[in-house]
């Protein structure tokens, strides 16, 4: 199967090692990835969507226009650009006015847009695509002994009949058996579900209770849990939970929050065989402690 | 008798038009599970609602609590009455912007600029060391970044504002 590979923004320009990893494991999968040249921003929802209609679904158009062009539906790791193409897509496939001019601003560019490729979460692919029993079957290295929590990004869940494919939003259970397929053990907590709330202005405009917030978790981690490391699908979540907890460091004056955040995919990589170096080498909380112990 | 009265009534037309709004009976779902109501000051969605089918023009106008928003789209699932919160808040952002052009996200002139909010394609150095291919970006494609910026001029926030897009 061939998927069009929508990168955004800050994967190839940050955390360059996530492209890394995803690149270099869907295709033993069976997953052939397109490049989407020429791409823009999804748009960002505090960008476009918060200004007009037109410049938002445009710019949307204009992204779903190149997957269509390909032939094949979009994959996307960031839980933004996954939402905010889901919702662009929706706006342009449900409501024949905005369809139409939308058109009419792409026509100039050479591009149209009918809604005809569909945009689907990297966690989908690797959950329902491809399945947490091929992904054991294929694994040469293994997390055993390891435990892990999960964090599923909010943009996959909510709202679930726009961006959903769990069959309960309220007890998602694709990243955990997607991790159990790597040979670690899940940990729940009572917080599994909080946002990480590391997205939008909410640490822009009040950083102290967005800090305070994700205390809450990693305390819930810290204290129900077994967790050497926190597996994520969503380069937001990835960066916040690791920057965040060395702002928390810094607040409690001791080196209390130090649990590894790897994206699923370089999970994935490292027990394919993939390099730590390329695939998982950009970080800001030691992943040493569990790179050591995968075999 | 205060004639403006009756347009503030129907504020909502200008913001946010659909029926389902006034059926918001004020239960604080959407409150319960939003990240940004834990902000000082929160964001209310509740209140902001309110606030959009009784008419507060000035008050909505003056109120930053949306755009703290992550966009997680936890009240969008909960709310009983189908409001879809969190496309309100898109709403009422994108009212504000078109009444206060402080309010124009900085964002959008980046991607104007160069197609993406972050410098996306320009660290050669480290994907080349990481095995990575170079990227066909648009901000490298000045025949393709020509037509999206052409095609952006003729939307309301940048024909609106194109002195913030370099004129
Ligand atoms: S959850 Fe819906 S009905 Fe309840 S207060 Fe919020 S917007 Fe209104
Ligand atoms: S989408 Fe925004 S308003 Fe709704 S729950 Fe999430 S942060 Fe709160």
């Amino acid at each position: 199967m061939e998927l069009c590979l929508f990168l955004g923004c800050n994967t190839p320009a940050i955390r360059p090692d996530v492209e890394r990893a995803i690149r270099a494991t869907m295709p033993v999968l069976g997953i052939d990835l397109v490049d989407s040249d020429n791409y823009v921003c999804c748009p960002a929802f505090g960008a476009f969507p918060s200004t007009d209609i037109d410049s938002w679904l445009a710019t949307s158009g204009w992204n779903l226009s190149i997957a269509e062009e390909k032939g094949c539906d979009f994959v996307v790791q960031c839980g933004s650009c996954y939402s905010s193409l889901r919702m662009g897509r929706e706006h342009i496939m449900h409501h024949a006015d905005q369809r139409a001019r939308v058109n009419e601003l792409l026509e100039p560019t050479g591009r149209t847009v009918t809604g005809k490729s569909k945009v689907r979460h990297v966690s989908e692919v690797l959950y329902k695509e491809i399945g947490p029993e091929t992904i054991a079957a294929q694994v040469k290295k293994s997390l055993k002994g390891l435990h892990g929590v999960v964090q599923y990004p909010c943009h996959t869940l909510f709202p679930s009949e726009v961006v959903g494919f769990e069959e309960s939003a309220r007890a998602p259970k694709g990243m955990r058996h997607l991790v159990e397929a790597l040979g670690a053990t899940v940990d729940s907590y009572s917080r599994e579900l909080q946002c990480c709330g590391g997205a939008g202005g909410f640490m822009k405009s009040t950083p102290e209770q967005a800090i305070e917030f994700a205390q809450s978790k990693f305390d819930a981690i810290l204290a129900e849990t077994k967790a050497d490391f926190i597996a994520v699908s969503c380069i937001t979540c990835l960066m916040h939970m690791e920057n965040v907890q060395n702002t928390l460091n810094k607040r409690v004056g001791e080196e209390r929050y130090k649990i590894p955040v790897f994206d699923y995919n370089q999970l994935l990589a490292l027990c394919l065989g993939f390099d730590p170096k390329q695939v998982a080498s950009i970080t800001n909380v030691s992943r040493d402690a569990v790179l050591s112990r995968i075999v | 008798m205060d004639l403006q009265q009756g347009s503030i009534k129907d504020l909502w037309k200008a913001i946010y038009n659909t029926g389902d709004l006034h059926h918001c009976f004020n239960c604080s779902t959407c409150l319960s599970g939003c990240p940004a109501s834990h902000g000082d000051p929160p964001l209310l969605v509740r209140n902001l609602a309110r606030m959009v089918i009784l008419g507060l023009e000035e008050e909505l106008l003056n109120s930053d609590t949306p755009w703290a928003c992550v966009s997680c789209s936890k009240c969008e699932e909960m709310c009983p009455m189908d409001v879809k919160p969190f496309e309100m808040i898109l709403a009422i952002r994108q009212w504000q912007s078109a009444n206060d052009e402080t309010r124009v996200p900085p964002s959008i002139v980046e991607i104007y600029k160069r197609g993406y909010t972050q410098a996306v394609g320009v660290n050669t150095d480290l994907r080349d060391s990481l095995g990575l291919p170079e990227l066909k970006t648009i901000t490298k494609n000045p025949e393709q970044l020509k037509l999206f910026q052409e095609m952006l001029m003729k939307t309301p926030v940048v024909s609106a504002n194109d002195y913030m897009f370099g004129g």
